[in-house]
């Protein structure tokens, strides 16, 4: 039994893994050939070919070895194989044909034909191959927009794909199914790339139920009931520097949270049919949950505004800017969206601050505390589509200018400690809806002001200066007495 | 005048070191001075001094306070909270423990010591908080605790390098000169690194904990006094007023040019900016280290001691400085190796005592730079360079007059919070004596990795090249700590 399962003898393999690199030659050859015979001397393309045909016969035996690995699809394999097979026997008769019809003007014609043939096949054949290796869908992964929807594919998914959630938001997370919806997800994002139709890296494919529980070379991965004695488990929680861990070094893995997730779906019985309602959660699945249903990430929050592809400004216009004295700087490495701050040039006034106009639409974070702008220059901070952070503290800004800032859309901190800020201007604040954190410390906000704020906007984090009884008494003869 | 040519001639002849005595050779030693244009030999083209520096992702925080309780500060009296051991205390410690450990004083067989301190949950977090630090027992709900450290230097001087330069012997660019070299300073009067001691003595390390290593030497911290003059040897000597100074540095800064210009030593380009920025500092330093006009709640706040060298000074002087867009503020207090040997280094009496001087401060630090908008972009560092041992030390196989623990490897607390932390979360555990960490294991290179990710920079590919290898932070190792980024 054992002797049957053992898998194709490291010497075969070894071989196999030459496959990838020595095809190149025959295909280049080939081509090579072709381009000769028409726009150049015949005298050479039979040798040509007849070092593409050697190259071949090699490529299709180490190509052989390599597939008793097993890991390939079958169907693709299949035509790859006898295609790559076509063009060795092609170019083997291609070196005959040119070496001895050349002279025969009737079987000369023959040749031109054959030549077609043979480009055709080399084509498909490398398609398939690279199918094989990278998947189906490698070749037209990055297709440009427009052109994907004429050929009717699905928008590309944003960029970092594989470390943005796999679970979006599950609005009724009661009815929700604990395999598809929270667990089939998160294998095909981070593990279906290697264990597919086309791939099946350790004889494993995980692209359906029936797979899963089949297991791949060394067995079922999956036991029931029993996650730790769970190969895919194992696999998961083996330390990222273990050959074995899944998915292997450099590929984004799994949270702990998703981890945990899995962990209960294998408690809870590998049931592919079984509700989030009809298993027991712990409080710590339950929390899980209960963020699947908010919507709400797990991972670090990154404003959406940094996902968004927007045009660079200007250079020179950012140069101007640097000689007023403000920092302009990119919000990280080749990223149009820029910080801008003024804590060397606190002198900045209303009629500077227009120069910001070349840069207004990447501005991502504005810091102008204790600079002497005011609110003739809120009308135009409302111009700055993407901002994030802005900072206005020890300026003149009065509620009048803060109405100006009702429309910023993704704005989520804004300082105004030190201002001439009350109430009326929250009101206008409460408006934005992506506002995060707000601090009015010493500007004349009130507690009344304040309490109806935080009733209308009770997700804001508003700080008004700290209040509490400071400093604390502290009981150090408790302490004292206590001593050795 | 005589003199002054012989200085001239003299110093120009220790400029031609060895490599510029081989690179002026030409071709003929061609092959030696390949490595220089390999940028192998540290050679770097010009360095660009106190501009900034665009950091690989977005970076929540821009600045960071790290205040280090040089000494390391007992765990198991303050957030790592272990009734079990309280169970045990005076029981001889379980042999597996111990078997094949080395510990720096501790031999033989030693008791288990219960925690000397009372210990309350606090927040929303419900983080466990001795009544050691009250004051910040009210500000709980802004930490998260990373309680799974452990590190693997038991003396003082290599555990802070460890911490401070990712390695434990000397050499390395300490971590605020590698973000100051990586993020640059915002602020163009003020050294992008500052550092500042407290508790009567520099940390065990010396300055090598805020060296630059083998980057250019304008990123190594500049250690600022917080009593007398702030900034030594900057002031102005006798009978030179400003005018001057600023003529003679221009005209020594227009000699360097040449200088290098002719060499191409990096190292010629730092020495330009240092002799700028330490005319800048003259008037900016004595600014932003003059704690005397802050309002009297604020002093009321931190608890400070105007005149004295005191921590809570340290702390207010760390806010201002990142308010003027320092990017790394370090903070050194000594003073909090508990050993038993005497009262003051005791884990009740002793560790109370430094609790008293710098509780207060921290949480006032924390609400300061909360209430003016600072903490959500202000990365704050609190902890030692390792633990101390759930046992008792016995020191020479004799008990201790007072209580005291030896220094620890195997587990001890940090705590972070601010710029792209989570607040109020709690990542690693001990075991049920406080022996080990058992889950949420976190290296030295992993608290490394993730305060350089929190300000966006990747640790990984942070790199600088010197002897022929590219060198990081984190030496090969570090994982940044998902689970605590907000
Ligand atoms: C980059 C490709 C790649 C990705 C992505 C990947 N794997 Fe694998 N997987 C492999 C390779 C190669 C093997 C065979 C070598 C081995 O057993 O370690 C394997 C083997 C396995 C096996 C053992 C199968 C057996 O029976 O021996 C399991 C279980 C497994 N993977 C689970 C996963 C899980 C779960 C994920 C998603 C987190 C994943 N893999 C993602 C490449 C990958």
């Amino acid at each position: 039994m054992i002797l049957l399962d053992a898998g194709p003898s490291d010497w075969v393999l070894f071989f196999g893994h030459f496959h990838p690199v020595l095809v190149h030659l025959p295909i280049g050859m080939l081509l090579i050939a072709v381009i000769m015979y028409f726009f150049a001397s015949k005298k050479s393309v039979p040798y040509v070919f007849f070092w593409a045909f050697i190259s071949a016969v090699f490529s299709c035996l180490m190509g052989w070895a390599l597939s008793q690995s097993g890991e390939y699809d079958e169907n693709t394999l299949f035509f790859h194989q006898w295609l790559g097979v076509a063009v060795a026997v092609l170019s083997g008769a291609l070196a005959y044909m040119t070496a001895y019809w050349s002279q025969d003007a009737a079987m000369a014609r023959l040749i031109k034909p054959f030549l077609f043939v043979s480009v055709a096949l080399i084509t498909l054949t490398g398609h398939f191959g690279g199918n094989l290796t990278h998947g189906s869908d490698y070749l037209t992964a990055y297709l440009p927009q427009p052109i994907r929807g004429w050929v009717g594919m699905e928008p590309r998914a944003e960029q970092g794909g594989a470390n943005e959630p796999a679970i979006r938001k599950i609005a009724n997370i009661e009815a929700a199914l604990i395999y598809q919806d929270l667990v089939q997800p998160v294998l095909k994002q981070k593990c279906w790339s290697c264990h597919n139709a086309e791939k099946q890296k350790g004889k494993l494919r995980m692209d359906s139920p029936a797979f899963l529980m089949t297991g791949g070379e060394d067995g079922a991965i999956i036991k029931a009931g029993f996650p730790e004695e769970s190969e895919i488990i194992k696999r998961l929680l083996l330390p990222d520097s273990d050959e074995h861990h899944m998915p292997p070094k450099g590929k984004p893995g799994f949270s702990e949270e998703e981890i945990s997730i899995l962990h209960w779906w294998l408690k809870e019985g590998a049931d592919f049919k079984k509700k989030v309602k009809d298993a027991s959660a712990d409080a710590k699945i339950k929390t899980i949950l209960k963020r699947y249903s908010s919507g709400e990430s797990s991972g670090p929050y990154l404003s959406p505004v940094f996902k968004m592809s927007i045009s660079e400004a200007d250079e020179s216009d950012v140069k101007d800017l640097q000689k007023l004295g403000l920092l302009v700087n990119p919000s990280a490495k080749d990223q149009p969206f820029l910080e801008v701050n003024a804590v060397n040039a606190y002198g900045l006034g209303d009629k500077e601050l227009e120069a910001l106009v070349n840069i207004q639409d990447q501005i991502v974070s504005l810091k102008l505390g204790k600079t002497k702008i005011s609110d003739a220059s809120m009308k135009q901070l409302a111009t700055m589509p993407l901002l994030i952070f802005l900072a206005l503290d020890h300026t003149k800004v009065s509620d009048k200018g803060l109405t100006s800032l009702e429309g910023l859309r993704y704005l989520e901190s804004l300082n105004l400690y030190g201002t001439q800020v009350s109430d009326a201007g929250l009101a206008s604040l409460a408006k934005i809806k992506s506002l995060k954190h707000l601090y009015v410390w010493q500007s004349k906000v009130t507690d009344a002001g304040l309490a109806t704020f935080k009733k209308a906007r009770p997700g804001v984090q508003v700080d008004n200066g700290f209040k509490g009884k400071w400093p604390l008494e502290i009981d150090t003869i408790r302490v004292e007495e206590k001593m050795k | 005048m005589e003199k002054i040519f012989k200085e001239a001639i003299e110093k120009e002849a220790l400029l031609a070191t060895r490599r510029h005595f081989l690179s002026s050779l030409g071709t003929g030693i061609g092959a030696l001075a390949m490595g220089s244009f390999l940028g192998s030999c540290g050679t770097q083209s010009a360095v660009k001094t106190s501009s900034l520096k665009i950091p690989p992702h977005f970076g929540k925080a821009k600045s960071v306070i790290f205040l280090h309780m040089a000494g390391a500060p007992s765990q198991l009296e303050l957030f790592d909270y272990k009734p079990v051991l309280a169970k045990f205390d005076g029981k001889e410690c379980p042999k597996e423990l111990i078997e094949g450990k080395k510990f720096a004083f501790i031999r033989g067989i030693p008791n288990l010591l219960g925690p000397k301190a009372n210990f309350a949950q606090y927040g929303q977090a419900g983080h466990w908080i001795s009544d050691h630090m009250p004051h910040l027992s009210t500000q709980a709900d802004k930490i998260t605790f990373l309680k799974g450290m452990y590190t693997d230097q038991f003396n003082h001087a290599p555990a802070q390098l460890l911490m401070h330069t990712g390695s434990a012997r000397l050499g390395r660019p300490s971590m605020g000169s590698w973000v100051s070299y990586g993020l640059g300073s915002e602020n163009e009067n003020l050294p992008s690194f500052m550092v500042l001691a407290s508790g009567g003595k520099n940390p065990d390390a010396g300055k090598s904990a805020w060296g630059s290593g083998f980057l250019p030497s304008i990123y190594q911290g500049v250690q600022c006094r917080s009593a007398g003059e702030p900034v030594l040897f900057i002031q102005n000597p006798a009978g030179v007023n400003t005018d001057i100074r600023k003529a003679s540095i221009d005209a020594i800064n227009a000699v360097n040019q040449e200088t290098f210009q002719e060499f191409g030593d990096p190292e010629t380009v730092a020495r330009m900016g240092q002799y700028e920025m330490a005319y800048k500092m003259q008037s900016s330093v004595p600014e932003v280290m003059d704690i005397s006009k802050e309002p009297a709640y604020i002093h009321e706040l931190y608890g400070t001691k105007p005149g004295e060298e005191a921590f809570a000074n340290n702390c207010l002087l760390a806010r201002k400085m990142v308010e003027q867009g320092v990017r790394f503020v370090q903070l050194f207090d000594w003073g909090w190796d508990s050993h038993g040997t005497s009262k003051s280094g005791s884990v009740d009496w002793g560790l109370h005592q430094k609790c008293l001087e710098t509780d207060r401060a921290i949480s006032g630090l924390l609400i300061d730079l909360e209430q003016r908008g600072l903490l959500e972009e202000t990365l704050i560092v609190w902890g030692g360079e390792f633990g101390r041992t759930p046992m008792q030390e016995n020191r020479e196989g004799k008990t201790q007059d007072y209580f005291g623990r030896d220094h620890h490897t195997d587990a001890f607390t940090m705590w972070l919070a601010g710029g792209g932390i989570k607040p109020g979360f709690s990542f690693g555990e001990t075991d049920e004596l406080g022996y080990a960490t058992v889950n949420g294991k976190t290296s030295i290179y992993d608290l490394q990795a993730t305060i350089l990710h929190c300000l966006g920079i990747e640790h990984e590919s942070f790199t600088f090249p010197f002897q022929g290898r590219n060198f990081r932070l984190t030496d090969v190792f570090g994982k940044v700590i998902q689970p605590i980024l907000a």
